[in-house]
């Protein structure tokens, strides 16, 4: 039993650790904030860092297979730009034009990266130009606007229910049913041997191309869930997430080089980050001090991590 | 894979040979490009607007040269465009108040130093160069933010506006700066000793080291020459425009990358040639040109340039499968 005990701990190592992480981040949080677990405070916290939380997962998606995606922030712009402009003539049909696009631009990185022998970094780059171009061609300026009644529902709550929150529960839930389906086991296969993999039956390119489309639901989520939290669009406001996007997944424990990590940690990850920079702001230093800690952030997260890994493996 | 591999060990003509050296794909790029400009566009065969060229290539051409030596040994500076307005934020913010020499002096140090910082976190943290150049170049953008509370000065600097504009014996002095870089640079990564360990990490990290080659010491030169090349190009900015800002060295980020693997190196490291990023960079101003030549609007520029670097690379920059 002791045994079966440790082996599960090791097993989550990293969920133990964000776990822990995240309860003394929490109990310092309520010293600057005593109203933190009131449902009124979780509501309006959850709607501000579902974005967030959303586009890490997209880049853990991504990641997983043994890519990387450096247009997410565009892609996330374009989505909140889409949904923005067209959101007052149904939001049902603004989410779906914002989640195609944003499907349709990660499987066009996706096969880009499958079929055209250019590396990830390369592509995904020129990418963010591109796609930085399209939303600027439908939202020049930060404009558009979403029904003001839903922009209260998501940020306050709707008859006492965290929609962020239930949304963050279904995507988990849907990421939980891609796992368990043939494409889930093939990503975390192609991610972490892609030729190994390949020798045994894979079609390693639609994986791939798969992986990216896939990424880009969560991110076209994200922008819709930007635009909802803000009630307008801005073709510029998604850049800083590419950066957080791949923290929150090298803090979760997301591997570089694919095939290894868990969704949830990088949930947990992305709330760390969204928390950590609230308390930067209580601290009352000027937010522009914002970057520097990202920036800071990931490099810590990812020399420990590296380092712990090393002695692991040695 | 197999026919790539006998390709390359079948018998190799002088057609081969040049199909297979990229940087000279680059060159007659350009020129197909650069002829079907003055045939396609207005103003594109006069000796000022290849004046004008060359002397705006060389902002992108300089920060291009110190991005090879970075790709060749497998890395990336995803930071330069943090460095360019470091160096030119800085720059004019010290020479407003102690002179433009002083000026100078501490913007490239201040590039220098996130070079350093660079190389120490890819060697001695081990965090992935994208990554660390991605943290440091952030932390860069926050730091300028905070120190010029969020408007940076304006700045004449009499040395730096004469390094941009003016001319020796016709040609601009910002080309001949970037030619005089780049011919050092070539020294340096081709005929150096440092340039050989440069090339062994390109194509292979673990068997370099093994056989000796220092890694740490490799990435403080070539991470170092980056930032610090980034920082004159800053600087010669400042001398082009007078005014510093925030996000002025934000198209480098992308245009430094796309100007060196379209001159043909490998974005995987170990292959190509200094000269080639020459071409790339020429190449991707002149695109620039045309596209402002056609009065299109900035999003439309974006998406042209993006499909245009894209095509371009799936042309001839593409990696051989292993």
């Amino acid at each position: 039993m002791p045994d079966r005990l440790t082996a599960a701990l090791r097993g989550n190592l990293d969920m133990a650790g964000l776990g822990a992480l995240l309860v003394v981040l929490l109990a310092v949080y309520s010293h600057y904030d005593s109203q933190v677990f009131t449902p009124a405070s979780i509501t309006i916290l959850s709607a501000q860092f579902l974005p967030l939380i959303l586009a890490a997962m997209g880049q853990s998606t991504v990641m997983l297979a043994g890519g990387i995606d450096l247009s997410l922030g565009a892609v996330l712009s374009l989505a909140m730009a889409v949904f923005a402009v067209r959101a007052e003539d149904g939001v049902l049909v603004a989410a779906g034009l914002a989640l195609a696009a944003a499907a349709a631009t990660g499987a066009a990185n996706g096969v880009l990266v499958a079929y055209a022998g250019l590396p990830p970094i390369i592509v995904t780059l020129a990418a963010s130009f591109l796609w930085g171009g399209v939303t600027l061609v439908v939202l020049p300026q930060p404009g558009g606007s979403v029904p003001s009644g839903l922009v209260k529902a998501y940020n306050n709550g709707w008859n006492g229910l965290a929609l962020p929150f239930v949304a963050i529960a279904l995507v988990l839930l849907l990421w939980k049913l891609v796992r368990t389906t043939r494409f889930g086991l093939s990503l975390y296969a192609v991610g972490g041997n892609e030729h190994g993999a390949y020798a045994s039956g894979i079609g390693t390119r639609k994986v791939k191309i798969s992986a990216y489309a896939l990424a880009g639901v969560f991110i076209g989520l994200a922008g819709i869930g930007l635009a909802i939290q803000t009630g307008s669009g801005d073709a510029t406001i998604g850049t800083p997430y590419t950066l957080n996007s791949i923290a929150a997944s090298v803090l979760a424990g997301v591997s570089f080089f694919g095939g290894v990590g868990q969704m949830r940690a990088t949930v947990l990850a992305a709330l760390l980050i969204g928390l950590l920079t609230n308390l930067l702001l209580f601290t009352g230093l000027s937010p522009f001090y914002q970057l520097i800690m990202q920036g800071a952030v990931l490099i810590v997260a990812i020399a420990v991590k590296t380092l712990a890994t090393r002695e692991r493996t040695q | 894979m197999m026919t790539a591999l006998s390709r390359t060990a079948g018998a190799r003509g002088p057609v081969a040979a040049l199909r297979d050296n990229r940087a000279a794909w680059a060159f007659g790029v350009l020129i197909v490009t650069w002829i079907a400009a003055i045939a396609f566009a207005k103003g594109f065969d006069s000796v000022s607007s290849v004046r004008y060229l060359t002397q705006t290539a060389a902002f992108l051409g300089i920060v291009a040269v110190g991005q090879t030596l970075v790709i060749m040994m497998s890395g990336i500076d995803l930071s330069v465009s943090g460095v360019v307005a470091l160096s030119a934020v800085v720059c004019a913010q010290v020479a407003a108040g102690s002179g433009g020499p002083a000026g100078v002096a501490v913007a490239l140090v201040a590039s220098l130093l996130v070079g350093l910082a660079n190389a120490a976190g890819v060697t001695w943290l081990r965090v992935p160069p994208m990554v660390m150049t991605l943290a440091t170049g952030t932390i860069v953008a926050g730091a300028l933010l905070v120190y010029t509370n969020g408007s940076p000065k304006s700045a004449k600097v009499p040395m730096l506006a004469s390094l941009a504009n003016d001319r020796v014996a016709g040609v601009p002095l910002a080309f001949v700066l970037w030619l005089g870089i780049t011919a050092v640079a070539a020294w340096l990564l081709h005929a150096s000793r440092a340039g050989r360990w440069v090339f062994a990490l390109g194509n292979g990290e673990r068997a370099s080291r093994a056989s000796g080659v220092p890694l740490a010491r490799t990435a403080f030169i070539a991470y170092g020459a980056c930032a610090l090349l980034a920082g004159v190009s800053g600087l010669v900015l400042l001398g082009f425009t007078s005014t510093s800002s925030l996000t002025m060295g934000n198209p480098y980020q992308l245009l430094s990358i796309a100007s060196v693997v379209l001159g043909g190196t490998s974005i995987l490291g170990g292959r190509g040639h200094v000269l080639g990023t020459v071409a790339g960079a020429l190449l991707l101003t002149l695109l620039t040109a045309l596209l402002a030549a056609w009065n299109v609007s900035e999003g439309v520029r974006q998406i042209v340039l993006g499909l245009l670097i894209i095509a371009l690379l799936l042309a001839y920059a593409r990696e051989r499968r292993s």
